[in-house]
């Protein structure tokens, strides 16, 4: 139930400005019923009529009266009136076909709006797949309910209230028949529904289970061979390939079952009709010719009269699928959006100090990361961080450009808290080398002005430059118009890394963090990463995340954590006379020979 | 559809059934309308008789037409998932089958989708083959013959009543295709900003890209939103000129009937059920037309599979179910060796030999052919040219089993599938008891962390085995490495999340308890490998070097490269 309203609230939302289109498609739509429930007792006016005139033309005493004339004019009558339909269903088709692209456009957009501005919490606790399924299968899901359910709901609501109102307009007793069988067709839907849901949930289930094996199987294929597994994982496969076989049996023999059983029912209805008619016909009050219309006309309602609930049955797995879209979508739209102070101040950079002030940080309410840490950096200096994984080195720099709030504590420049800053102006203060550098489709001069599009040629190559990787681009046939994705990369983990410092250094940031992704490359590409790091370093104040200690060994001050504490604290040589943790670690990752 | 052939014959009866289902569905659905006529004149006739008689038998037909169709139901259903389940199942055992660079040239996550998505398309239409692909034909045929039957003089209505729908589908098709083949870039182009924006929100945020970066979007999504309309559009106008269509075909008719009356009075009760006829003609068209798009949807699949089947593996053992390990000598003769598709070789005359139970240590910058040396000994791949020898046989003459049982190869990502710590130990060594499992672990390092989870080996491991540090994953992966005591363990980087001290110790109990193994150990740092009996330094798939650490540092210029980055600073040497 919550599911509905919150799809309703989702629906609301976004459909709501549309009103005019779904009032003037409602209209062309009740229209177009009206001529479709009306047009079969033209029909049947039109047999009546030729039922006369045969009459009258048989009896030699009234031929010369009979005339066509008025069957004539009735079939005209007649085809006007699916013209009619046809043109107005066209007209509705098309608003709901544009409100349907363009209301699922602006989802599609509002819903990568929303991710702009949420909190990177928010990413960090969902994996990028189940983000990316909700821009995909989920709005995948709405538009294809909009696409073929909204009008065809419409139509079968209408119909079956124009189909009732003719119907008995027309005969109340046959009207009553051709209802008589509905509570049971609606007691087996209800009935063969609930099981399917059941059976097919299980088969879902176990289809997950299967997919899930094979993914695992087959991604670790490698084990499999070398350890001569292969025998092994297929016994395990016929477990789950099995399980699905008989699930899924189930599943689609139920799910399969409604539709027969429906075409069925209304097969039965039409025979109760045409039975009933013909009795009413040969016993009842009225003329030949009407009764033989009358049945004429109710057989064509009594087929008419189930494909209402046969179209809106067949369309209810796909309606589920649009309210669950509906619900997961609402789900991020409800997510926070990230504290940005109004009227903040613009920080210009760090004149003095830097001072992270007994800050305090957990990720989940009570598991603590960062008890305490106090850590104090003049303007100018490079502070390395150190430490085993999990000590909270990646954690400090989540805080310093606020992708994350301390818990307490708190972080200043010169003394003002960052969390009065405005958010963007602190960031374009803060530059950010990550571990895992991300390309974003385009040209390679794009990618390094990323942070500032309207940076000139002579700054990109310059940037390049500073971060070693200008001779690389400079042998690449299209150079800095050399196209490159995230995906397909013309460049190797290293030059990403490269790449993705003469980005930073474009923007010239006041305060920098290198998050060393150095875990990847070897040790001589590592040197050359280096080397750009050090330029890009020169006269910054900087925060480095080491991983190896090699890269440093020269850093003003040395910041060890473990377990989110600061163990010890102080240069290279200060810190290896103290003969502790850092002096132990440094001996590990050095060969001394 | 050939691939398909032998799987249906497994399921004759249930074809049968299933296609005998829908003849008589078919039937029921068609001699409707003809009842109906019967019924009608014996109105007019006013034959009470008749009627009572031929209404029954209509009731009948309604019962005939639900069992039918639940029959029907139930054997498609069994023929589809017979079928599929088969399929998958040789499908699975045609890629363990495959040599490691098969698997490589589909990759495997395509060969995922071929086993999951592609085998759901063909349940789905083998399910609506025997369903509607059958019954359309003959629902079309029958409503075709029988109209004509019922009123031959209008033949061409039916006809020029086609030829419209035609027309019409065929122009809109022609418009729509290019619009389909433009969505679909449309949506890759929306997914791609999609997934750079999640991989890289740290970036976007802390470059202050996020107006640029919805932008960028609204401009790709604008695009198919766009296009959709006009899909949309085309859409719009089909189905009221199929009902238009067909409805003015009944208009035509009707009004001929009427004009000829005089000539066939005993048209008139013919009029409702040549309708029927029209309409079922027309619903036919429509569906087929949907299952036609649908079908050629599984027609591509079909072929994905098919592909997958046909190919043999690239690589064959010879026969024998020996698995008596060798002994741990390995020696490589000018051995080259190329991946299947590139142009460069990365191994290139490559030659060394290592003595059971002795160290080796590979060395080299990232794609100098570190990885692919230690492959081509656990044979995932075989060298262009050279030999290969282990125990002083040619890999290529050593069966398979005694080949898995003689080498141990550890990856640095090398998983644990999901169960238990022991299922996966027992994998390697069915019968491993305890004792084994807790010396195994012993000499990993991992037994300080295994005995301290609640379960000890019999706790779980997750998919990708997430619920363990990768330090932990590594010792486990080492455990499985040696619990069955192989002659050659080879760690490919296996220690890399391993702090020295562990990798220390790791080094020292494989020293003291598999004294008669030969490890080869792949490495960043010069460390791991620094007592290694001999050192190969390989450079762009070339040997350049090879000794001990002490003779390298002396020799060779690369060694002493990488030697210098990892070094530790002068006035830490005296430490």
């Amino acid at each position: 139930m919550t599911d509905l309203r919150n799809a309703g609230k989702y629906y609301w939302h976004y459909l709501k400005k549309y009103w005019r289109g779904f009032i003037l498609s409602s209209l062309l739509i009740a229209f177009s019923t009206w001529c479709i429930v009306i047009a079969p007792t033209y029909l049947g006016r039109a047999v009546e009529e030729l039922t006369t005139y045969l009459g009258q033309w048989t009896n030699p005493a009234t031929r010369a009266q009979a005339s066509l004339g008025s069957f004539n004019q009735t079939l005209i009558v007649y085809i006007l009136l699916y013209v009619g339909d046809a043109v107005t269903i066209f007209g509705a088709s098309l608003i709901l076909a544009r409100v349907t692209a363009y209301s699922t456009g602006t989802m599609r957009v509002g819903l990568f709006r929303k991710m702009q501005r949420m909190q990177v919490k928010y990413f960090d606790t969902h994996s990028d797949g189940d983000i990316l399924a909700r821009f995909t299968s989920d709005l995948d899901n709405i538009f294809n309910a909009m696409n073929q359910a909204l009008l065809e709901v419409l139509l079968a609501v209408a119909q079956f209230i124009g189909l009732l109102i003719v119907m008995f307009n027309q005969n109340a007793t046959m009207a009553w028949v051709t209802m008589a069988s509905t509570p049971i067709a609606l007691i087996i839907a209800a009935l063969v529904m609930r099981k399917a849901g059941t059976a097919v949930n299980q088969q879902q289930d176990d289809i997950g289970q299967l997919n899930g094996y094979i993914n695992e199987q087959i991604t670790g294929q490698k084990v499999l061979i070398t350890n001569g597994l292969q025998h092994d994982s297929l016994r395990g496969f016929r477990n789950y390939n099995n399980q699905v076989r008989k699930s899924a049996l189930t599943g689609q023999i139920w799910s399969g079952i409604l539709n027969p059983l429906m075409q069925g029912m209304s097969l039965l209805n039409t025979a109760i009709v045409i039975f009933f008619g013909s009795w009413l016909a040969l016993n009842g009050s009225l003329s030949k010719g009407a009764a033989l219309a009358l049945v004429v006309v109710f057989v064509n309602y009594a087929q008419q009269y189930y494909q209402p609930i046969m179209s809106l049955t067949s369309l209810y797995s796909m309606i589920q699928l649009a309210i669950t879209g509906a619900r997961r979508i609402d789900e991020v739209r409800d997510q926070p959006d990230e504290i940005n102070p109004t009227e903040g101040g613009q920080p210009d950079g760090i004149h003095h100090e830097l001072m992270i002030d007994n800050v305090r940080f957990s990720y989940a309410p009570g598991k603590e990361i960062l008890h305490g840490v106090t850590i104090k950096v003049q303007r100018g200096e490079m502070v390395a961080l150190v430490g085993p994984t999990g000590s909270g080195k990646t954690t400090v720099m989540n805080l310093l450009n606020r992708f994350y709030d301390v818990d307490s504590g708190q972080i200043t420049f010169d003394g003002t808290d960052i969390r009065t800053f405005d958010l963007k102006a602190l960031r374009q203060n803060v530059g950010i080398v990550l571990q895992e550098p991300q390309l974003f489709t385009g040209t390679i001069a794009d990618n390094i002005r990323y942070g500032e599009p309207t940076a000139s040629m002579a700054r990109v190559i310059d940037a390049a430059k500073q971060a070693n990787i200008h001779d690389f681009i400079e042998s690449l046939p299209d150079q800095y118009a050399t196209r490159v994705s995230d995906e397909q990369s013309v460049f190797s983990a290293g030059q990403k890394q490269l790449m993705s410092i003469a980005r930073t250094i474009l923007t010239n940031p006041r305060l920098l963090i290198l998050d060393e992704a150095t875990s990847n490359v070897d040790t001589v590409t590592e040197a050359k990463i280096q080397a750009a790091m050090d330029n890009v370093i020169q006269g910054r104040t900087s925060f480095v995340i080491a991983h190896r200690l090699k890269t440093i060994l020269n850093a003003d001050k040395i910041v060890v954590l473990k377990d989110g504490a600061i163990i010890e604290q102080g240069n290279h040589e200060a810190l290896l006379a103290e003969n502790g943790f850092y002096a132990e670690l440094y001996r590990n990752q050095m060969v001394f020979e | 559809m050939k691939v398909l052939m032998p799987y249906f014959k497994r399921y004759h009866v249930d074809v049968t059934v299933a296609m005998l289902s829908v003849i008589v569905l078919v039937f029921a659905t068609l001699w409707q309308p003809r009842l109906l006529q019967v019924v009608m004149t014996a109105i007019i006739k006013n034959d009470q008789q008749t009627v009572f008689r031929e209404g029954l038998l209509l009731l009948g037909l309604a019962a005939l037409g639900i069992a039918g169709g639940i029959i029907n139901t139930v054997y498609s259903a069994r023929v589809a998932l017979g079928v599929a389940t088969d399929l998958r199942l040789d499908l699975y055992a045609k890629i363990q089958s495959f040599a490691y660079a098969d698997v490589e040239k589909f990759s495997a996550s395509n060969l995922v989708v071929r086993m999951t998505n592609d085998i759901n398309q063909v349940q789905q239409i083998v399910m609506a083959g025997f369903q509607q692909i059958t019954r359309i034909p003959l629902l079309f045929i029958g409503a075709f013959v029988l109209a004509i039957v019922t009123m031959p003089e209008q033949w061409w209505v039916i006809i020029v009543m086609m030829a419209i729908i035609l027309l019409a589908t065929w122009i809109a098709v022609r418009h729509m295709t290019t619009y389909f083949a433009e969505t679909q870039q449309d949506i890759e182009n929306v997914n791609t900003v999609t997934r750079e924006n999640l991989m890289g929100i740290r970036v976007v945020k802390s470059f202050v890209q996020e107006t640029n970066e919805i932008n960028k979007f609204s401009a790709a999504s604008d695009q198919l939103t766009t296009v959709t309309a006009k899909i949309g559009y085309w859409f719009s106008i089909l189905m009221p000129i199929f009902f238009l269509t067909a409805n003015l075909a009944v208009g035509v008719a009707v009004y001929l009937v009427g004009q000829n009356i005089t000539t066939h009075p005993s048209y008139l009760a013919a009029i409702t059920s040549f309708i029927s006829y029209l309409m079922q003609i027309l619903y036919a068209v429509i569906n087929g037309g949907f299952l036609m798009t649908f079908a050629s949807r599984a027609f591509i699949s079909i072929g994905r599979i098919d592909e997958v089947l046909a190919t043999k593996p690239s690589m064959t053992y010879v026969t024998s179910d020996d698995d008596k390990p060798l002994t741990g000598d390995i020696s490589f003769e000018h051995v080259s060796f190329t991946y299947p598709g590139d142009s460069q070789p990365t191994l290139k005359d490559v030659s060394f030999q290592i003595a059971a139970g002795s160290m080796l240590g590979i060395v080299g910058a990232t794609g100098s052919g570190k990885t692919t040396l230690a492959q081509l000994i656990a044979r995932l791949y075989d060298p262009d040219s050279g030999q290969i020898k282990i125990g002083g046989v040619d890999v290529r003459e050593i069966p398979e089993k005694a080949l898995r049982s003689t080498v141990a190869y550890v990856l640095q990502r090398s998983t644990l599938f999901s169960g238990t710590i022991s299922a996966n130990l027992k994998q390697v060594r069915p019968d491993a008891q305890l004792n084994h499992m807790q010396w195994a672990a012993n000499v990993a390092q991992a037994s300080e962390f295994i005995e301290r989870l609640p379960q000890t080996y019999d706790a779980p491991v997750e998919e990708r085995s997430q619920n363990f540090s990768g330090g932990q994953k590594q010792r486990l992966a080492i455990t499985r490495g040696v619990i069955a005591n192989p002659e050659i363990l080879i760690l490919d980087d296996a220690t890399s999340a391993l702090d020295a001290r562990s990798e220390k110790l790791v080094q020292e109990a494989m020293d003291r308890d598999l004294t008669s193994t030969t490890t080869v150990v792949i490495a960043e740092k010069i460390a791991s490998i620094i007592r290694a009996d001999q050192i190969l330094v390989l450079d762009d798939g070339r040997l350049s070097g090879t000794g001990t650490h002490r003779e390298l540092l002396q020799t060779n210029a690369i060694y002493q490269a990488i030697y210098q980055t990892q070094k530790a600073r002068e006035e830490g040497e005296n430490d």
